[in-house]
């Protein structure tokens, strides 16, 4: 066992921290108060993804078979990890590497390979994910945007809500109903979202401008060719893909380092020598650092080769703990910061606070680790 | 990074297995506050595996390891300071090793009977003496501890001085707690799972409401990452690791022990069930070297300055 990072990924992590001193403009901290899925952001995303690109490092963990270098779980930890904690200059963009790419080799037809992961990889493709409906949050099985296949197309009607990125995306990964089969009546279709028949509102939210969207779903039509595995076989591809988005965002980088500035913040104003303040600040730490640490435990899983389960909803759990203490701790010392005073604890909170609710809600988490990790008998249904 | 457990630590813990198999079970109605056996310590110290750390191939995590596997026990071992402090010290300190800070000898301490070795951590050094019966005060015999514990009557004049950092003695202390700690925990968890997954109530097992599937499901995150932070303290051997290692299982600490007692309903508070010799060990770890607020306050400092 060993805790330390080898000579090849601090090596990583510096050609990492370089490029992005080099590439992030002199006010990017400010810049980057736009939320990640603001047209500002998404703008400035697509130039800076390219040069990612060009620099090796947009997808450098992919197999090389998929153009990538191979380098690895450890590495795209790294990387991920260096990219949050600069504010995800990627934008929206993170989910194509870290799980729309590595699943849309693992499951699409060459035809879907080959029409969308090449814009992935020149840092050119924006998607959302098609997942809550309005009756549908945690208990995702119960939606109802309903696909019929009428002469070789899909017809698409329904609605989904809280959709990140939808404004500005150009592909949606789209989860509809063809059949009643609660799990195994879903199917995912991949739906181009200049197709006539989308309507996409943005609903006004605290975590940043362009966020949050409803889609509305009118008798869109798309090509049979546009489903994505089989009909029915989509839960098993999202939690495929869950387990990789639960471990994609290292937000405990964010939070420890959202919780450093405040700490120096702090003691710049001679309010850092309360024993209260600093210990609490210690706890924030600890929670930070654990959370860290039991990321680390699942993405060992990932390097041996191991399946990833439930251990990832224990390890995202950890990692909401840290955030809601690092959010309630800066709001509480330094509730200046929300009004203006640091852009950089701004837009930490503003992704800290959805931390319980992306990828499936924290409650959610906690009935998997009941189930899965400490396997209690199943709650009656 | 490496967090795989390697043949070494796999070898060394799968022996422990072995070894402490005839002291998984406990005997119950009958157990006193305290459950100790001089039998698996004997051969814990015979094996050699209390002084793992200073092996090349295995060191200071697999001594955690050690500790936490060990730990997890219903007999109470004198384990973690043998097995992460000694080495610091001196190792040929005669077992059982009792610490106690300059600051707070009033403190019970754990262990503590003649021929044990009382190590005094505290500013003006790091020193030992030998424990004998007349400076010794028992505690109340019904104390719910769960482990051997006593008080000191008072100080020798002349104890012997080691030449060693005094801080680093109390980082190790800590990582010591905290590894003991990640063990309890982990097997109060157990043992708390086991009861509601059998235990039925309204016509199914208690596991099944989830007013009490969440609370573990919270506790099994923070026993987790007790674990993980334990060990990572042992690897790095940082005063702010350490810290933040022990305050984080004293946190985990309060979070569970009152929740497992209450999950067990009448049972864990008698004598019926053997949650409280985790409970209560930990409970008495909550409040060593001061604590959630010192430990807090050590961290801070270690992270940010004073």
């Amino acid at each position: 066992m060993q805790f330390e990072w080898t000579a090849e990924q601090d090596e990583f992590r510096r050609k990492i921290r370089d490029f992005l001193h080099a590439n992030l403009p002199q006010d990017w901290e400010a810049f980057s108060e736009h939320g990640p899925a603001s047209p500002a952001l998404t703008a400035f995303a697509r130039e800076f993804c390219v040069k990612l690109a060009e620099a090796g490092i947009l997808f450098p963990h992919w197999p090389v078979e998929m153009g990538g270098e191979g380098l690895g779980p450890w590495e795209q930890q790294i990387l991920a990890e260096e990219m949050w904690i600069a504010g995800e200059p990627r934008g929206g963009q993170y989910m194509n590497v870290n799980w729309i790419g590595p699943t849309l080799q693992k499951y699409g037809t060459e035809d879907q390979k080959r029409r969308y992961l090449e814009p992935i990889t020149r840092g050119q493709s924006l998607w959302c994910q098609g997942f809550s409906e309005p009756d549908a949050g945690s208990d995702l099985a119960s939606l109802r945007t309903r696909a019929r296949l009428v002469d070789g197309n899909y017809v698409i009607d329904g609605q989904k809500i809280w959709t990140s990125y939808a404004g500005l995306a150009d592909t949606c990964f789209l989860l509809t109903r063809t059949s009643d089969d609660r799990k195994k009546g879903i199917t995912i279709i991949l739906v181009p979202m200049d197709t006539p028949g989308i309507t996409v509102r943005q609903i006004p939210s605290l975590i940043g401008e362009g966020d949050i969207h409803e889609v509305f779903f009118d008798e869109v039509t798309v090509p049979e060719s546009a489903r994505f595995g089989e009909e029915g076989q989509a839960w098993e591809i999202v939690a495929y893909s869950l387990r990789n988005e639960r471990l994609g965002i290292p937000r405990f980088t964010l939070a420890r380092a959202a919780l450093d500035r405040a700490v120096q913040m702090l003691g710049e104003q001679g309010r850092f020598s309360r024993e209260y303040v600093r210990i609490e600040a210690a706890r924030c730490a600890a929670l930070c650092e654990a959370a860290a640490t039991t990321n680390y435990a699942v993405v060992q899983r990932r390097a041996d080769g191991r399946t990833i389960g439930a251990e990832s909803s224990s390890a995202r759990y950890a990692t909401v703990m840290a955030e809601r203490v690092v959010c309630e701790f800066v709001v509480e010392f330094l509730p200046e910061v929300l009004a203006g005073a640091s852009p950089y604890l701004k837009m930490h909170h503003q992704r800290g606070i959805v931390a319980g609710i992306a990828a499936g809600s924290a409650e959610i988490q906690l009935n998997i680790i009941a189930s899965e990790v400490l396997e209690l008998p199943r709650e009656p249904r | 990074m490496q967090l795989t457990l390697s043949e070494d630590q796999t070898q060394v813990l799968d022996s422990i297995d072995s070894l402490a198999r005839p002291y998984a079970a406990v005997p119950l109605h009958d157990a006193s506050f305290v459950l100790e056996s001089a039998e698996l310590d004997a051969s814990l110290v015979e094996n050699g595996f209390l002084d793992v750390l200073a092996v090349d191939e295995l060191g200071p995590v697999t001594a955690a390891l050690v500790v936490e596997k060990l730990a997890r026990l219903p007999f109470a071992v004198e384990a973690a300071v043998s097995a992460l402090v000694r080495p610091l010290i001196d190792l040929e300190l005669p077992r059982p090793i009792c610490l106690v800070e300059e600051s707070r000898p009033g403190a019970p301490v754990r262990f503590l009977r003649p021929g044990a070795t009382v190590v005094v951590v505290g500013s003006s050094g790091v020193s030992s003496f030998t424990a004998v019966q007349d400076k010794i005060a028992p505690a109340s015999h019904d104390t719910p501890y769960a482990y051997p514990v006593a008080f000191l009557a008072g100080l020798p004049d002349t104890p012997t001085r080691h030449e060693v950092d005094p801080a680093e003695v109390l980082r190790a202390w800590r990582v010591a707690v905290a590894t003991e700690a990640a063990g309890l925990l982990g097997a109060a968890l157990a043992s708390t799972v086991s009861h509601v997954s059998e235990r039925r109530q309204f016509g199914r097992p208690l596991a099944t409401f989830q007013a009490l599937r969440h609370r573990l499901a919270e506790d099994q995150v923070v026993t987790n990452s007790v674990y993980w932070l334990a060990l990572r303290a042992a690897a790095s051997g940082t005063a702010a690791d350490a810290a933040l290692a022990l305050l984080h299982a004293q946190e985990a600490t309060k979070r569970v022990c009152y929740d497992y007692h209450q999950f067990l309903g009448g049972m864990g508070m008698t004598l019926e069930h053997p949650l409280h010799l985790w409970t209560y060990r930990l409970k008495l770890l909550s409040a060593e070297l001061g604590g959630r607020a010192d430990q807090g306050l050590a961290a801070a400092e270690a992270l940010w300055g004073k």
